[in-house]
């Protein structure tokens, strides 16, 4: 949350509104900025509008109506190949972990890094950083399909965090999570908060926010109601 | 160089993943390149044998009466309106009974007080030397038996014109395998890399999820139908060499076989091939991979 006030904005989102046919409001009127470098955690009731506004932010899918600029582009205006680097800087956390099922942890967090022509060397020592993170080093061999939901979990996220992405959305990150592999998740993620990478997570989980710095948004009826706490460091 | 590592992964891993489909796809591009190549082979084959037939084939039209070195040309003319031809000969009667008397050799004494006028006046025709003169050479007869003057038209064996026949014949069948055979390996090659994709959908759909560009999802799936179109080709042409040598060792010797002189495919020939076999198998995976790339 450094220096948000100064620098542009990573994320601004203005009066945007997501509408599902046939009529279905999953965010109304909705804006926020989120600064580089800073941490936010999105909380509110499942079917609340959370994983839309995550999708949103990852290009899965595009508002109704508003605008929602990332690094001061407007997502609509941007030309095939510019979406598809723009995804490279962003490492998604998806709530369905979207992992290859056949391919083994290794390759699932590699392939993040392989798009971006990432150098083989370069590539196996972040994964083994990562999985080393995340404790799930003597997993890297096995397919996805034979780990817990846990794991897979927690392969998702390394995936996610693989390229030290500028933005990382994560969507219920410790959903699954036993109490110590929540602490190693939230380690990974608070030491690349520090780096300067920009979070924003998505969660019921209120462990994980309870005595937190950060900002924390409520999202209900996809409406951003409240914010529960803001602290600013000038 | 990084690229080219990436893409050698992900072929890797496609031939671990779908094999199956993808030696399938191989045998059929191997089947389709024998069967045309054999065909064409065997009409290059006949197309020699016709060319050597040709060099002995004439056409010999009986004048009624002397066509008038003035009106020669435009006789020629008539002749090479319906097809071009190697060689127009004016053959004299006195030409004709020369030639009669040399070809009796030592019985030549029957013709010893004969005149040269019970021989008929005669235009001896040499087609060109092409598949294509062989097999209109009864149409071609029948033309000349029309021209002012022609009293008969002669020439070869009736067997020539059945040859010519089945020269014909052959070039068509030639030409309709080769077109089938075309459309089959273009919708092989292009239905096993649409199977392929579509069991690596969800796959795709991580890759877009992950910023993969057009070039990372696209090179690969080309490469692999290039890869198939290669060795497929490859194949192909050795199953033909192999093929072709058996023909040799079991029809040689004394036989019908003989009178064809078997020769391969020349290397332009085979070049070719293979080309259009790349060309259609590399066109096959990129009519494929097209609707992923809108993912």
């Amino acid at each position: 949350m450094n220096n948000t006030h100064l620098a542009p904005p990573l994320i601004d989102i203005v009066k945007v509104s997501k509408v599902y046919p046939p009529n279905i409001m999953a965010l109304n009127d909705i804006s926020l900025t989120i600064g580089r470098g800073e941490m936010v955690f999105l909380t509110g009731a499942s079917g609340a509008g959370k994983t839309t506004l995550l999708k949103l932010l990852c290009f899965l899918e595009y508002p109704t109506k508003g605008l929602i600029e990332q690094d001061q582009k407007d997502i609509s205006q941007l030309s095939s190949i510019d979406l598809q680097l723009m995804r490279q800087q962003i490492g998604v956390a998806y709530q369905d972990f979207k992992l290859l099922s056949k391919h083994t942890v290794y390759q699932n967090i590699a392939l993040a890094m392989e798009v971006r022509y990432e150098n083989p060397t370069k590539i196996k020592k972040r994964v083994m950083e990562l999985l080393n993170d995340l404790g799930l080093s003597d997993k890297i061999h096995i397919a996805t399909n034979k780990l817990s939901r846990g794991e897979q979990q927690r392969v998702c996220l390394a995936r996610a965090c693989a390229n030290r992405p500028a933005l990382i959305l994560a969507d219920e990150p410790t959903g699954n999570l036993d109490t110590e592999s929540t602490d190693k998740v939230m380690t990974l993620l608070n030491k690349l908060h520090k780096s300067g990478t920009t979070l924003l997570i998505a969660t019921h989980d209120s462990t994980i926010y309870r005595d937190t710095d950060h900002r924390i948004i409520n999202i209900e009826n996809g409406k951003l109601q409240e914010i529960l706490k803001v602290k600013l460091d000038f | 160089m990084q690229y080219i590592s990436f893409v050698m992964g992900q072929l890797a891993r496609n031939a671990k993943h779908g094999w199956t489909a993808q030696i399938m796809t191989l045998f059929t591009v191997m089947l389709s390149v024998l069967i045309f190549s054999f065909f064409f082979l065997v009409y290059t084959n006949m197309q020699k044998a016709a060319s050597r037939l040709c060099n002995e084939l004439r056409l010999v039209v009986y004048l009624e009466s002397e066509v008038p070195t003035n009106f020669r040309t435009e006789f020629q003319k008539k002749i090479t309106n319906f097809e071009e031809v190697e060689d127009i000969v004016f053959v004299s009667r006195e030409d004709a009974f020369a030639r009669l008397k040399k070809q009796l050799g030592n019985d030549s004494d029957v013709l010893a007080g004969l005149d040269p006028s019970f021989l008929p006046y005669s235009v001896e025709i040499y087609p060109t030397r092409n598949l294509k003169s062989l097999a209109r050479i009864k149409e071609f007869s029948d033309y000349l038996g029309g021209l002012p003057g022609a009293i008969k038209v002669q020439y070869g064996q009736e067997w020539i014109e059945r040859f010519g026949y089945f020269v014909s014949l052959l070039r068509i069948i030639v030409v309709l395998t080769g077109a089938l055979l075309i459309l089959t390996s273009v919708f092989m090659v292009s239905h096993t890399i649409r199977l392929t994709l579509e069991s690596r959908q969800e796959e795709l759909e991580i890759l877009r999820f992950l910023g993969a560009t057009d070039s990372y999802i696209r090179g690969p799936v080309i490469i692999e139908g290039f890869l198939l179109g290669l060795l497929g080709a490859l194949s192909g042409v050795t199953a033909l060499s192999f093929l072709y040598q058996w023909i040799k060792i079991r029809f040689s010797g004394p036989g019908f076989m003989n009178l064809f002189e078997l020769s391969f495919l020349p290397g332009s020939t085979i070049f070719i091939i293979l080309s259009m076999s790349l060309l259609l198998c590399t066109s096959g995976s990129m009519i494929s991979i097209r609707k992923y790339l809108k993912l």
